[in-house]
């Protein structure tokens, strides 16, 4: 039991070492969008590590969370400001879609910003509903555009 | 028929409003793309709570590098074929780049003869011009000024900026010639150091991971040139093409001799050709092609028996009118050595061959110069 904790909590060192060892764990994570030629002449749209990005590709932001402590959390707020040089579009599908900002004080959605451009997003937000439960875990992604 | 023709204007009337439509999606320019290197980081802060203790952490960071995206264009910045004539130095055509890469870019210029017609203007490539260079406008006049413009790569092009570039040569004097085609081939090289001509760019091999941390070369040029051949999409290069064309190759030149008795020693008001009588000869040059000058003409005439040269009576100058051969003539001595002679006209007279010479620097387009010499009958 001890030992397996242990190895549990080298795992976790491991994969992110810079990590603060509270019961909360975020990791954040991008990946690119590259066209991929399949064997049968088609193209398809997958997602790749962020090596290779230029101006115009689309990348995706991902909010991964894990509660691995022994107590529930509650309110729990995800702020994710928008990277200088990256332009919001829309959450991915099968994300739950975040509130946007475009001063960092006031959240909403575009229409309630009064209807700006995704460009002007400079803040995304989600919030949890319900506390989170121990060993519970789940992520939020957002797309956007290298300017 | 007047209702027809209501009709047919209501539908004119919508076919332009249909085609009023569509707006063009404008292209981002590339000073407003992020540099290449920039370092793109992606944190979330995130807040909860514990038993009503609220807590704050970060996530951790998720980081990219910007790779460069290598894009510029090349077009001819003329409208067709520079018109040159045979024998000029330092004959220009004029193209364009512009940088819209997302960081700052070196250009190596390959200036290139064509020897195929590429149908760019009506006659087809039947000569080359000698010493093909290729020079950046270094102060941005739109002129290529000889030993001015000397640079022969773009250095330092930012992005969005754009540089002129001349295609120099000289025209060689060959009978005959018409269209000489150019194009000019330009080769993305690494920026980032003035006043030295950086490395051809190699794009990163698309089919390798690209490394993190390192700024990756991704090509996305186009075919700058369309239709014709040279440039291909995505490498890093482009072409643009143009040419010289030699619009006169031969000017309508006409001497036309008179001669008019001055004086018979008698004193006649109405001369007459007898022994002792003086004699003014004129040799009229016109140049009937009014666009382009006639330059390095020659004249030679042996002057007739049982006559006699009056030495230094050869006069050269603007045509006269009423019979007079010319006004304002400058006097010329008879030996070709004129170092005092400013007006480009030298003559001479050689004693033993009996010719009169005349050179003629150049006879404008339009214009006609009028030569006259003296001699006395036997």
């Amino acid at each position: 039991m001890l030992i397996r904790s242990l190895f549990l909590l080298g795992v976790v060192l491991a994969t992110s070492p810079a990590m603060a060892a509270g019961p909360l764990q975020v990791t954040s994570q991008v990946m690119v969008e590259a066209k991929q030629r399949a064997a049968d002449g088609t193209t398809k749209i997958a997602l790749v590590p962020a090596h290779r990005v230029v101006p115009g590709d689309r990348v995706v932001f991902t909010l991964a969370y894990r509660n691995t402590g022994a107590q529930p959390l509650a309110d729990l707020v995800f702020d994710n400001p928008v990277p200088k040089g990256v332009a919001y579009r829309a959450p991915v599908p099968n994300s739950p879609a975040p509130e946007l900002s475009v001063d960092g004080h006031r959240y909403g959605t575009l229409a309630q910003l009064g209807a700006v451009e995704p460009d002007a997003v400079t803040h995304v937000r989600w919030r949890l509903a319900r506390p989170l439960a121990p060993g519970a875990s789940g992520t939020f992604a957002f797309q956007a555009v290298l300017k | 028929m007047f209702v027809k023709r209501s009709i047919a204007l209501l539908l004119a009337g919508v076919a332009a409003a249909a085609l009023g439509g569509g707006a063009a999606q404008a292209q981002t320019p590339a000073a407003q793309l992020t540099t290449a290197g920039t370092r793109i980081d992606n944190t979330a802060s995130v807040t909860y709570s514990v038993n009503g203790t609220s807590q704050s952490i970060q996530s951790t960071t998720a980081s990219f590098v910007v790779d460069k995206k290598v894009n510029f264009t090349v077009v001819t910045a003329q409208t067709g074929p520079t018109v040159v004539n045979l024998g000029d130095q330092n004959v220009v055509t004029t193209f364009q780049v512009t940088n819209l890469t997302n960081d700052v870019q070196d250009f190596l210029l390959d200036p290139d003869q064509q020897n195929i017609s590429l149908g760019l203007f009506p006659g087809s490539d039947n000569f080359d011009v000698t010493s093909l260079r290729a020079y950046v406008d270094s102060n941005g006049n739109g002129r290529y000024d000889a030993g001015v413009d000397t640079q022969t790569y773009i250095d330092e092009l930012a992005p969005d900026a754009s540089a002129t570039v001349f295609i120099v040569g000289n025209v060689p004097n060959q009978a005959g010639a018409r269209y000489a085609y150019n194009s000019l081939h330009v080769i993305a090289a690494a920026g980032g150091q003035a006043n030295a001509q950086g490395a051809v760019l190699i794009g990163t091999d698309l089919n390798l991971a690209g490394a993190d941390n390192i700024v990756d070369i991704v090509f996305a040029d186009d075919d700058s040139d369309g239709a014709l051949l040279g440039d291909i999409a995505r490498n890093g290069q482009g072409r643009a093409y143009s040419g010289w064309h030699v619009a006169v190759n031969n000017v309508a030149l006409s001497v036309t001799k008179s001669a008019r008795v001055l004086a018979d020693g008698l004193g006649s008001a109405n001369p007459k050709a007898i022994p002792g009588a003086t004699v003014e000869y004129c040799l009229l040059v016109r140049n009937a092609t009014l666009t382009t000058g006639a330059t390095g003409v020659t004249l030679a005439d042996v002057i007739p028996g049982h006559t006699t040269y009056v030495p230094g009576s050869i006069s050269i100058g603007t045509p006269g009118a009423l019979g007079v051969c010319n006004i304002n003539g400058s006097v010329e001595d008879d030996d070709d050595n004129d170092s005092a002679e400013t007006d480009g006209y030298t003559a001479a007279f050689d004693g033993i061959a009996k010719k009169v010479t005349v050179n003629l620097a150049s006879v404008s387009g339009g214009g006609s110069v009028a030569a006259s010499f003296k001699v006395t009958i036997d």
